[in-house]
């Protein structure tokens, strides 16, 4: 195995891609600058939950008598709950993340949202994932994905710090499918994998591949040709991380857990990206959910408890933290098909070493309802502002278009 | 230049492209014709439509008789067999991409994507091979419109009902998943709307079900009750809820976006032009093949500003790269295809949620771009047919009078694949790809098609 240095060099020296591409040099020269890792950059790992996961039945408010009224087929019983303190418990199925909330590494921000909610997936998640609220009405019915004003908080904020020095991209989105708008930038480089075998390019036999040097074009042409210069870049970096195994810990064998192994991997790789993205479906609980929501928080549970561990036996977990949200809670009424329709505010989980362990925030009353739905106690922008500036050391006006007050989520 | 103007379009935006000498019918026009409507076409065929102008090119393609060469008779009896006997969802996968390849109607075909998108159901949560079959073949019935018999038909498929918990939604007790997903996505678009229509088109809906895999509709289920949508009151059902949406002008708006979307690209036609394509909508009963027929033939789509503006997908790139390559003698096997296409970002039968696959730039990840490359090299070495005959590139090539020398043959396969002569940049990235000695051979006219398929330039429509 090439070590990190032996990689560059090799690749600056014989790497058909390298002579092809006249703008990899220039950052290739800046990482033989500082081919160090990143060994004490702090890194970000987000969790979507996709669909809108049942807040109320996830963060248990098994004392407001609101939760008695509201919730009668989906009603947890108190005395199976996680008990947080008297008034809240975590579901059931979430021993996992009850051990990390008792051993000081999980904080818990309640009643997390923002004003006005939309109640569509599209919507309310790009509302989450851009941290702007005043989107302009969906103009000539373009989709606000397919709007180019429209860029990611975490794209957004990255820009404003350093690229990282090994040539790895800025942010990785690991899972099938699509990378987040959050990630949307201008400048930023991102990227997706399922497994870092599948980013490795089998091509042609010994004549590896580069983007274009045209400058001619379309703004979607330069951005073909930046992706596919990033994707054979990304490519070269992860045939280093292949070797990477688990530090003595066992994942669940389900898909989220699955996924942040392969993002424990590439941190233990010394992959110096800063934010790590992943997602979990299906949270859009309709229908007879008691099961369906058991079964996915305890895959989250689960996984996020592996994944710490792992990162714990490998030294180093206090460079990271994880963040997970929702793009909306459910109704507090259940519905009448055992299930919840879409709702509004619901709770934030930040894991790591150096957060303030506990709940915080306000916790949302069931008995003060607006419309049938919880009033949201915290603007998820203030937790973003809280992790840019706090965790990642990173300016947050620009990326939340606006400043919004840090809430404390971090050991001082 | 006079068209009589039409009342939908009094300002002319959707007038008919006519050639001329700083638009002419060009390869590179029937490339993206090829590209945006169907999946990519054969030299020869290409040729063809070269020959005989844009009329009778977009009428073949709307009439589904446009491609000449891998034209079986006997297409249909097999694709029939192969249909019957799908058991599980990959026979069902390999079963539309045999349509797609081998089949006589590439815009038929790309409609029924077009649908599967729009309407996205996943068999995810389905679970059922017929179901999702039925669901397919009710895209081919009425995929060419009018829109309101497709939805019509959408809405009481059993698949969608069990997709958005349809049989949940009682009488006081209301689920609004389908409600608010065809209020949002199918019709009106986010915007049109109010929550509080949403929670009376679910009223609305209530006592539709599925039983049995058939559309039921459970009267002791369904709210009587008077319900205002969309500002109009009455005791409406289902229908009539379909028939409001239909009606109102949003509707319109967001399907002529969809089209344009679909065959144009990203950020090409203007508000003006959905508004009067919107308006020519309503004149002809929400009939796509008139809209799109309309799209096809305008100077919209032909402009030159508006060429390569759209990111290719998929199961296009997949298809279309092998039957520009006329990959016909041991043609590749469907399933290998579907794989291939899922592992690009589309399985088929399998979207990430109602709201489709989200497209466009959101094709190109790290990983779906290292895979197309991927696919391009499988490809060319014969890996995508259990016969595992590698692509004789110098034969294609030949055969078309082509490929005197290499820059001859990377000229045809940038031609072939883009419509235009490789740009000096592009030649030069694949002169030094292939490294200063090469000469032309079977290998190096292998390597030379993948990185071409591989480009960036061929990402795009």
């Amino acid at each position: 195995m090439l070590s990190r240095r032996a990689f560059l060099r090799t690749s600056l020296q014989t790497s058909t891609l390298v002579a092809l591409a006249p703008t990899v040099p220039t950052f290739l020269t800046r990482t033989i600058q500082a081919a160090q890792p990143e060994r004490d950059g702090r890194i970000l790992v987000v969790i979507q939950l996709d669909g809108g996961n049942d807040g109320i039945n996830t963060v248990v408010p098994f004392g407001d008598e609101g939760y008695a009224k509201h919730r009668k087929v989906l009603r947890l019983p108190s005395e199976r709950l996680f008990k947080i303190n008297n008034e809240v418990g975590l579901h059931p199925e979430m021993g996992g993340t009850a051990k990390l909330l008792e051993s000081g590494r999980l904080a818990i921000v309640q009643g997390v949202g923002y004003p006005n909610p939309s109640r569509s997936h599209f919507r309310s998640m790009t509302i989450w994932q851009s941290a702007k609220v005043d989107l302009p009405r969906f103009k000539e019915d373009i989709v606000v994905e397919e709007d180019k004003a429209v860029y990611g908080w975490i794209g957004q904020a990255l820009d404003e710090g350093r690229r990282p020095a090994d040539g790895s991209p800025s942010a990785v989105f690991v899972g099938d499918g699509t990378p987040p708008l959050a990630f949307r930038s201008h400048r930023c480089t991102t990227s997706t994998m399922t497994r870092p075998e599948d980013s490795v390019l089998t091509l042609p036999e010994e004549a590896p591949l580069d983007s274009s040097q045209s400058k001619s074009g379309t703004d979607l042409a330069a951005f073909v040709r930046r992706s596919t210069l990033d994707a054979y870049v990304t490519s070269a970096r992860m045939s280093d991380v292949l070797h990477v195994k688990d530090a003595g810990v066992t994942y669940p064998a389900t898909g989220l857990a699955g996924r942040l192994r392969v993002v424990a991997r590439l941190i233990k790789g010394g992959v110096a990206t800063r934010v790590f993205y992943t997602a979990q479906g299906s949270y859009d609980t309709h229908h007879v959910q008691l099961t369906i929501h058991a079964d996915l928080l305890a895959e989250l549970s689960g996984a996020l408890k592996a994944f710490v561990d792992d990162l714990a036996a490998a030294k180093l977990a206090d460079r990271v933290m994880v963040l997970c949200f929702s793009e909306f809670g459910r109704r507090v009424q259940e519905n009448g098909s055992h299930g919840t329709d879409h709702g509004t505010a619901g709770p934030i989980f930040l894991a790591g070493t150096k957060v303030k362990a506990g709940l915080l925030g306000e916790a949302p009353k069931l008995l003060d309802l607006q419309d049938g739905d919880l009033r949201m106690t915290t603007d998820f922008r203030r937790v973003y502002a809280s992790v840019l500036r706090d965790w990642l050391g990173l300016p947050s006006r620009s990326a939340l278009g606006g400043d919004f007050e840090p809430i404390s989520l971090f050991q001082v | 230049m006079s068209f009589a103007t039409q009342s939908w379009d009094v300002k002319g935006y959707w007038t008919p492209y006519t050639p001329s000498d700083k638009v002419p019918w060009s390869l590179r026009r029937v490339v993206h014709l090829h590209r945006a409507a169907g999946f990519a076409a054969t030299w020869k065929e290409m040729q063809g439509d070269l020959a005989v102008g844009p009329g009778p090119s977009i009428s073949r393609l709307l009439a589904g008789q446009t491609r000449i060469d891998n034209v079986s008779e006997e297409f249909e009896p097999i694709a029939d067999i192969r249909l019957r006997d799908a058991r599980d969802i990959a026979d069902l996968k390999a079963w539309w991409f045999f349509r797609i390849y081998h089949g006589p109607d590439p815009l038929g075909e790309r409609l029924t994507l077009l649908w599967h998108d729009h309407f996205a159901t996943s068999n995810l949560k389905v679970q059922n091979v017929w179901s999702m079959r039925r669901q397919n073949l009710i895209f081919r019935k009425y995929g060419r419109g009018p829109f309101g018999d497709l939805l019509r038909a959408v809405v009481h498929d059993p698949a969608l009902l069990i997709w958005l918990d349809a049989p949940a939604n009682r009488k006081g007790a209301a689920n609004e998943n389908l409600a608010r997903e065809l209020m949002e996505l199918f019709t009106l678009g986010i915007g049109h709307y109010s929550e509080n229509d949403v929670k009376e088109a679910a009223r609305a809906l209530t006592g539709w079900a599925e039983e049995r895999d058939r559309f039921h509709e459970n009267a002791d289920q369904h709210d009587t009750g008077e319900k205002t949508i969309l500002g109009r009151t009455g005791a409406w059902n289902g229908d009539d809820l379909v028939r409001l949406l239909l009606e109102n002008p949003a509707t319109s708006r967001r399907l002529a976006w969809r089209l344009c979307d679909w065959l144009v690209g990203e950020n090409t036609v203007t508000g003006e032009g959905f508004n009067a394509l919107a308006a020519g909508l309503r004149v002809h009963d929400l009939s796509v093949a008139w809209a799109v027929d309309t799209v096809l033939r305008s100077q919209v789509f032909f402009a030159e500003e508006n060429l390569g503006r759209r990111v290719y997908g998929p199961v296009e790139y997949v298809a279309g790269v092998a039957r520009a390559l006329e990959c016909f003698d041991a043609p590749p096997n469907s399933l290998v295809l579907s794989e291939w296409s899922a592992r690009l970002g589309q399985d088929l039968f399998y979207p990430p949620n109602v709201g489709g696959w989200p497209g466009h730039r959101f094709w190109l990840s790290t990983q779906a771009i290292i895979g197309r490359a991927n696919y391009a090299a499988a490809l060319v070495r014969g890996e995508l047919s259990p016969r595992s005959v590698p692509l004789d590139g110098l034969s294609l090539a030949r055969r078309h009078g082509r490929g005197r020398d290499l820059d001859d043959f990377l000229v045809f396969c940038a031609e072939l694949l883009t419509g235009a002569p490789p740009d000096d940049a592009l030649s030069k990235r694949l002169r030094s790809s292939l490294g200063a000695k090469a000469i032309l051979d079977d290998k190096t006219a292998r390597v030379a098609i993948a990185l071409m398929a591989a480009s960036p330039e061929v990402q795009l429509v």
